[in-house]
């Protein structure tokens, strides 16, 4: 039976234990190589004196060893966390001290910013990955894999146990941690591996990073279905002509990103001669797929399934919409229907269902389902929509915060936040919190933020409006934006900053956001 | 040449108030400093700055991945 993350790996390696489990450049790994250098790790972090629970950080780019140390932390009985390496050294000392992480595990070329993670006074007792003169003790890779790990006994890690705390932006300025059970990883797993029947012989491109919740299918359904996982660089993410190269010659068979990533590709003319006939599923998330982008995708691709796939990183997946042949793409596709062990509600303001084919809040009830916020129980609690169905026994829903409506075929169809939630090439950003970051600037009064929606291939960005101090303050936009990039990921940074005199308000002297946009583009953008 | 370059990372894509050292040699792919939008403008930047234009098939790992390599492209390219 599996019920754990380790179990995943345990399974495949029983079924095919010689098999490529990943490819990254020029290495290679089997699924009982996989296994064997996990459990080194594990091994290591029990002698370290981790307990069950205990956070491990994970900090490095897409590479083997973030697959190692994912299986290596769970086999552990460990909690891993995945820290994005891009944002500032502040906000991952932030996320090291929320959840009180002990041990990180990196790589080599990620040696600089650990020296600025370390430099201050931190709860961190190790960091694995690396071997270097820091505060804190460092273990090198070489030492891991020497560890022996024939008489260990792991503990005993039950499916209802955590796994992981993924963290997003959060409305209050702070990000919070979403916390998810083997249970919920498992279910998402098993779920998606149903759903595109995702078999041994398939090669997954691993594009997301894990830190983005969409990473999840590369490195637990690929690897429940015993298939490959070819593990994209940085490198190749960013230089469009070196990806198609690589998904023709590694002859990947799933695609699953945000639509950026294809939309580069495409419009940089780089997808025509190549042979992609390999390509089955390409599957895409985290935003709108622009119309005119995936017709032609898929026109490019005849032999591929396309398939949205929707949910929040609280629920993993919960909706799925496959393109069917005669799918005619007039409008924004619809999130589609509920997959499997999943029920729905659409909720009213006053959370109280809508009636059909009403707008509401959708909200989510499944296997897939978080834990709940990490150290945050009332921001749980107001996330929950509960029905009563015994004096002691609800119902719990998640609200997704998204606003949809069931379309005439039983399809949802997403019309809207609720919030101030946008998406950034895929990633979620809480405008409040870029607004609550401007603000802690000494120089700025007030600040609004709102998204240029950008149907090319940089895709939408921020746009910042700030009030500066009456005190005859100057401060130049470069400042605001590194005052920004000091705190916030980059994608979260705004692209332009404007500088007003005042904003216009509305007759109950609240900012009247419509106008203050409208005037910029009269503005600026003529 | 390394250093319009250079000095167009340092001062347009990376968005810090710490100063970040980069010479031509450093990874600007793996390491971090440059993300995808921010190719995405040096390209635009390099293409404007040198007058010529860099067919998307050129935008390759092994012409990108350091300053130098980018020098070493462009020279081969007007030569």
């Amino acid at each position: 039976m599996i019920y754990t993350i380790p179990k995943i790996l345990e399974n495949a390696v029983k079924g095919h234990p010689e098999k490529e489990a990943l490819k990254y450049m020029s290495q290679s790994l089997s699924y009982s190589d996989l296994q064997q250098k996990a459990k080194a790790l594990a091994t290591l972090l029990l002698q370290l004196n981790l307990k069950k629970g205990d956070r491990v950080g994970i900090y490095m780019n897409r590479c083997i060893e973030s697959f190692i140390a994912v299986y290596g932390i769970t086999m552990a009985g460990g909690v891993f966390v995945p820290l994005d390496p891009s944002v500032p050294k502040d906000r991952t000392r932030f996320l090291i001290n929320d959840c009180d992480i002990a041990h990180l595990i990196t790589i080599p070329t990620q040696s600089r910013a650990i020296d600025g993670i370390t430099k201050e006074p931190i709860s961190l007792k190790t960091v694995i990955g690396l071997e270097k003169d820091l505060e804190v003790k460092t273990i090198p890779w070489k030492q891991v894999f020497e560890t022996n790990s024939t008489e260990v006994v792991f503990p005993r890690i039950l499916g209802k146990d955590l796994a992981y705390v993924m963290y997003t932006s959060g409305s209050t300025g702070l990000p919070k941690g979403i916390m998810h059970t083997h249970n919920s990883c498992l279910a998402y797993a098993k779920g998606s591996k149903e759903v595109y029947n995702v078999r041994a012989n398939d090669v997954v491109a691993s594009h997301a990073p894990l830190h983005f919740d969409i990473s999840t299918f590369a490195y637990f359904t690929a690897l429940l279905a015993e298939a490959t996982t070819v593990i994209l660089s940085d490198a190749h993410t960013k230089l469009p002509a070196s990806l198609s190269q690589l998904m023709e010659k590694e002859k990947i068979t799933i695609w699953y990103s945000a639509p950026q990533a294809l939309i580069q590709l495409l419009s940089k003319g780089l997808l025509e001669e190549k042979d992609m006939s390999s390509l089955r599923w390409v599957l895409f998330g985290g935003e709108v797929f622009p119309k005119k982008y995936l017709k032609r995708l898929i026109e490019l691709w005849p032999q591929a399934m396309f398939g949205n796939v929707y949910g929040p990183a609280e629920v993993n997946q919960c909706t799925y919409f496959n393109i069917d042949k005669n799918y005619k793409i007039e409008n924004d596709l619809p999130l589609g229907e509920v997959w499997e062990n999943t029920d729905y509600r659409i909720l009213d303001n006053k959370d109280m269902p809508v009636e059909k084919g009403l707008h509401g809040i959708l909200a989510i009830r499944s296997e897939t389902m978080m834990l709940g916020y990490w150290n945050n129980n009332e921001l749980t609690e107001q996330s929950l929509y509960r029905e009563s169905i015994l004096s002691d026994y609800d119902y719990v829903f998640f609200k997704t915060g998204d606003v949809v409506k069931e379309n005439e075929n039983g399809d949802l169809v997403f019309v809207g936040r609720n919030d101030r939630q946008v998406k950034i090439r895929g990633y979620r950003v809480e405008l409040d919190e870029v607004e609550a970051q401007l603000i802690k600037h000494e120089n700025v009064r007030e600040a609004i933020t709102y998204v240029e929606k950008k149907e090319n291939d940089s895709g939408d960005t921020i746009t910042a409006v700030v009030l500066l101090n009456t005190d005859g303050s100057i401060v130049d936009v470069k400042v605001l934006q590194a005052h920004c990039a000091d705190n916030l990921p980059k994608y979260a940074v705004p692209e332009q900053i404007y500088i007003m005199n005042e904003f216009p308000r509305t007759t109950s002297d609240k900012v009247d956001r419509n106008k203050i946009k409208t005037k910029i583009a009269e503005d600026y953008n003529g | 040449m390394d250093e319009t370059i250079i000095n167009y990372i340092k001062n347009e894509l990376i968005v810090s108030s710490e100063a970040i050292d980069i010479d031509a040699e450093d990874d600007l792919l793996g390491s971090g400093l440059v993300d995808s939008l921010g190719m995405m403008k040096l390209v635009s930047f390099i293409e404007k700055e040198f007058e010529l234009k860099i067919p998307a098939q050129d935008m390759v790992i092994e012409n990108f991945m350091t300053v130098a390599c980018i020098s070493d492209y462009l020279k081969a390219k007007v030569s």
